[in-house]
């Protein structure tokens, strides 16, 4: 997910981002972030947050586990702003969405 | 939420006890194996060796299969199970209906109980084959793996209705052939139809998602579907008109270019895996191919040779070897997930949670590997020299990973809910 420095809400989407570090896929033991699942974090002028996400298998098995995890995170991180996630499969996960990080805690080379 | 829909996985009472009871009835098949080791030495159709393929096959395999079935369709069919409830009822049906029927072959006792236990049987798989059609009936879009799903559940009907006439054949003879003869085309229906086509549609779809890699060309899976059927309904008509013969061999290389296919398929993934390291699971995994292409290779001495040692070792690679060594490592790629969510799912985010690679003992599955390993080879030379003692031995080392197994299982099932802070 790239961050637009000059964008509105620059802050509140790093502290977003921040939160959605402590999300992690149990299966690839990576967190979300760095496995490149989050497209955009949205600050609506409403009271929402929407996030737009995709998952690394369309029907994962651990995928109500995952956006539950997003939806947690930024509740604890936002407190009284309501979560609106936008799952897509447009485009698809690849590998290449992986960050450096990511890809270290994969052990991808 | 989402305006995407992401299949939800079923109740844990639609899975879990098919678990539980899968583990169990794998420790039961050890005891059995030891508590009687000479009905390996001996015809196959001996009331010993009956149960204990029957608990191999439907205690152990088939529970197992249920249970991750139940859990897989709605990924595989990108939708939610249809009915839970049919899944957890047929647990009930499945458990006491496998009960009465090793219990009844032990002793040979023909009659009401072997047949009331053979129903309860059909009466599951019918429950699980109507749930497998409604699931995929819903599916928005075909796919190879779904149709390796549908024909393996209606193989496995086929195989139970046929062994509930055998059953009846028993106390109540009617059959105008051969008992024995059936009883081979029952057991290769299981084999070749149940087994082989579900975990070949199961894998297409979950190995390259394990290993990250990329999914083969579907026309290797579609030469498989065709391959493993088409191989197995001409032996299976052939065998019915004219017993089983020489022709057989035939068969088997049709099936066997299924199986290659199929392999070819999944070599695509590994190739093209983004995790460099294989881990034990995915060995075992590996492991088990292996076993079922050496079972392949013993067909010729299965037909030619004198003797049971080669049927029990043919047998013995598909049950102990293929079946049994990937059930032993895939279970702990899926049950700890299941048992994860039940617990986790809407903490994550929240607090820190263990992850389900800590609901089990990581250790003891990377010793359950070569005890497997050391098990099925010190009991396949065991069986070659006809050797009672060493296969009593075998037997020793086969309790040793039912119980690393069992021990690993429960630990999973039992896990309580805790955070890391």
């Amino acid at each position: 997910m790239n961050i637009d420095l000059t964008h509105t809400h620059v802050n509140e989407v790093m502290q977003a981002q921040n939160a959605l570090y402590n999300v992690i896929d149990p299966e690839l033991f990576v967190n979300v972030v760095d496995l490149g699942l989050i497209y955009h974090i949205e600050f609506p002028p409403d009271d929402h947050i929407r996030v737009t996400m995709t998952l690394s298998t369309p029907h994962c098995p651990m995928g109500e586990a995952i956006t539950t995890g997003v939806k947690n995170a930024l509740e604890a991180s936002f407190p009284g702003k309501v979560i609106d996630i936008q799952l897509t499969f447009d485009p698809p996960w690849s590998f290449e969405r992986l960050t450096a990080e990511g890809r270290q805690q994969l052990g991808v080379k | 939420m989402a305006d995407v829909n992401i299949a939800k996985a079923p109740a844990n009472d639609a899975v879990l006890p098919f678990y539980a009871t899968g583990a169990l009835a794998f420790l039961a098949l050890c005891v059995l194996l030891l508590v009687s080791p000479q009905s390996l030495q001996t015809h196959f159709f001996n009331p010993h060796l009956l149960s204990i393929v029957h608990t191999a096959a439907l205690g152990w395999g088939t529970m197992v299969i249920f249970g991750a079935a139940h859990q897989l369709l709605p990924v595989i069919c990108e939708q939610d199970l249809y009915s839970e409830r049919m899944a957890s009822f047929c647990w009930y049906t499945l458990t006491t209906g496998i009960a009465l029927f090793v219990f009844s072959f032990w002793d040979m006792r023909t009659g009401w109980l072997m047949i009331t236990g053979g129903a309860l049987v059909v009466l599951s798989v019918l429950l699980f084959v109507i749930n497998v059609l409604l699931t995929s009936r819903i599916c928005t879009r075909y796919s190879v793996q779904k149709m390796l799903i549908v024909s393996s559940s209606l193989w496995l009907l086929f195989t139970v209705v046929v062994g509930l006439l055998l059953a009846v054949n028993l106390a109540f003879p009617f059959f105008t052939r051969s008992h024995l003869d059936i009883l081979k085309l029952h057991a290769h229906a299981g084999i070749a139809g149940w087994f082989l086509q579900l975990i070949t549609g199961v894998s297409a779809k979950l190995v390259p998602m394990f290993l990250l890699g990329k999914a083969g060309e579907e026309k290797w899976l579609k030469y498989a579907c065709l391959f493993q059927n088409a191989g197995l309904l001409l032996f299976l008509a052939d065998g019915y008109l004219n017993g089983v013969g020489d022709r057989s061999l035939l068969y088997g290389a049709l099936i066997l270019a299924g199986v290659l296919c199929w392999m070819r398929y999944l070599w695509t993934a590994y190739k093209s895996r983004l995790r460099k390291k294989v881990d034990v699971m995915m060995k075992h995994t590996a492991f088990s191919f292996c076993c079922l292409l050496i079972a392949f290779a013993l067909l010729p001495w299965v037909l030619y040779a004198q003797g049971s040692r080669w049927a029990m070792l043919y047998g013995s690679f598909i049950f102990l070897g293929w079946i049994t060594g990937i059930i032993l490592g895939k279970s702990f790629k899926t049950l700890p997930f299941i048992v994860w969510n039940g617990h986790y799912k809407h903490l994550s985010g929240k607090v820190k949670v263990p992850l389900p690679k800590h609901l089990y003992n990581e250790r003891m599955v990377e010793w359950q590997l070569p005890a497997f390993v050391v098990a099925l080879f010190s009991l396949a030379l065991a069986l070659i020299l006809d050797n009672l003692l060493l296969i009593r031995l075998s037997l020793v080392s086969w309790l040793i990973v039912a119980l690393l197994y069992n021990i690993n299982v429960f630990k999973t099932l039992l896990h309580k809910t805790k955070t890391l802070e």
